[in-house]
Formats: structure tokens, sequence, C-alpha cells
């Protein structure tokens, strides 16, 4: 029983931690997504929403998900305070 | 001992769960001050893709560093020298058009002339006009100024009620010939931006005129 805890304990501190990332999407279709939500917006959050969203999916391309993964996160705090599309 | 290896097992896949790696490394020095540079310039504003090209390359930077042995020494600083180059540019880009309105776009319509001491157009303007209502359909979006000018002889405050008279009868001319008025003002400036000598009569010929200023 002990055992069991213990392993549930530690499960919900990994899980702790994949959850600060939308992981129920592929970066494929959150680089989509972000594209689209910031059509027509050149302004500094969004180009930089869309460049970091291109280090995602080289990184992904290279086999490296979860670096993909935190890049993406980080391009979709961009993109949101880039305010969408314009 | 099982509880501390079963810990530590998590905390490696929590380690390995993917993040940024800092970019306050000394490898970056150089790239961090020209950004920091750049972003104090403006680049955020008047050059925001290049700015936002370095700072990218500085986080990519920043993760294949923290990758070390694992990537070839010569891709890292490729990216450390694209994102320096980037950061670079912002700046230059940034120090020459910053707080600097952008010069407004002015069409002088050479050839529209009036009667003397009149705001009535003569025969030989509307051609010159009619090429403008082609080209004012042509950028259906812009909006535009019509400014009249007049030289310096007279009395100012006549100039400019002339001038304002002229500004006002082309505008009715291009309006009549299909430019929607929405899209148009007229302002007269009398003789207060000569762009040639009112002591000649070359530049006096100069001084009198139209222009369709892009807003």
């Amino acid at each position: 029983m002990k055992k069991i805890s213990l392993l549930a304990v530690a499960m919900l501190m990994c899980a702790g931690t994949a959850s600060a990332g939308a992981w129920t999407d592929s970066v494929d279709e959150r680089a989509d997504a972000l594209t689209s939500q910031l059509k027509g917006n050149n302004s500094y959050h969004a180009h930089l929403a869309r460049e970091l969203a291109d280090v995602a999916m080289e990184e992904k391309s290279q086999h490296d998900i979860d670096v993909a993964r935190a890049f993406m996160n980080k391009a979709e705090e961009h993109a949101a305070q880039a305010g969408g599309s314009k | 001992m099982k509880r501390i290896l079963l810990l530590a097992a998590c905390a490696s896949i929590t380690a390995c769960s993917g993040h940024i790696a800092s970019t306050q490394v000394s490898e970056l020095d150089e790239v961090r001050a020209m950004i920091q540079k750049a972003k104090a310039a403006g680049a955020e504003k008047c050059a925001p893709a290049l700015q936002a090209k370095a700072v990218a390359g500085l986080y990519h930077a920043a993760h294949e560093l923290d990758e070390g042995s694992a990537n070839p020494v010569s891709e890292n600083s490729d990216l450390i020298s694209g994102a320096l180059s980037n950061a670079k540019r912002a700046y230059a880009k940034a120090k020459k058009g910053c707080g600097k309105p952008a010069a407004p776009e002015v069409i002088t319509l050479e050839g529209v002339f009036f009667e003397t001491n009149s705001a009535e157009l003569t025969a030989s303007s509307t051609a010159t006009l009619d090429r403008a209502v082609k080209a004012l359909q042509k950028r259906s979006t812009i909006k535009v100024e019509v400014a009249a000018h007049t030289d310096s002889r007279g009395k100012a405050s006549y100039n400019l009620d002339l001038s304002n008279r002229r500004a006002a009868s082309v505008m009715a001319y291009l309006v009549a010939h299909g430019v929607s008025a929405d899209r148009l003002t007229s302002k007269g400036y009398g003789e207060s931006q000569a762009r040639a000598d009112n002591a000649t009569v070359a530049g006096r010929a100069k001084n009198r005129r139209v222009e369709l200023r892009i807003k």
C-alpha cells in the first residue's frame, strides 16, 4: 500500500510538469493555430511568436518533442501578448 | 532506498520534460547586449521582425549550447552569429527610423492652373486632374488631402484664402468625377510653404502649386 501511495505521489509530481503545456494537441496543430490566430499581425510579439513556433517545429523534426513543446509554450505566451489577428 | 530511487526517477522525468535554457551564459553576452541596445533604440516598434528573429535566435542558441557536446560547434556558432547579425540590423534600423514619423507621400499635380486671383480651374487643368481621378480610383483605400499653395505676392491673408478656395475647387472636381468625398479633405497653405525663391518668376511659378498629400 505504501508503495502504491508513493508511486501515486510521484506520478502526480510528474503530471504537474506535464500539465504546463497543452499536451493534448500536437506541436503542428498548435503551430497552425498560432499562425492562424496571428494572421496580419506584424507586431513584435506576433513576429516573435511565429519565430518561436518555427524553432519548435525544427526541434520537433529532430525528435526533441519536449523541447518543441517548451518553445511552443513560449510562442503561445507571445501570441497572447500580440493580441490576435489584425 | 526504493523511495529515493522512485523520487529520483520522477525528478529525472521532470528534468527531461522540456524547458528553454537560460540565456545568461557567457557565449551569449554579446547577443544579449546587442538585443538590449536595439530594444532601447525602439527596435520592437521600428524593426519588429528583425528584433523578433534576434530574440528567437538567442533562445534557440541558448538551448543548443545547453545541449553541449550533442551539437556540432559550428551549428551553435552559426545560431549565435545569426542572432547577433539580426540584433545589429534591428539596432541600425531602429536608430535610423525610430522617432521620426514617416514622410507623407506628396504628389504635385503638375499642370493644374487657375485663372489669376481666382479659384476657377483653367481648361488645360482637366487632363492632369482626370489622371489624378484614375490614380485615386486605383488606390481606393487611401485618404488624401488636397493642398494648395500660392506665391508670396499680395497679402498673406489673401493668399491663404485664395489657396483654401483653390484646394476646395480641386477637391470639388475630383468628387464630381467619381472620387468619394469621404476620402478627401482640402486645405490652403497660402504662401507659407514656399519651395523656391519668390524673388524670381520661375521660383514663384514653382510655389504656386496643388498637391495631393496621402494620409
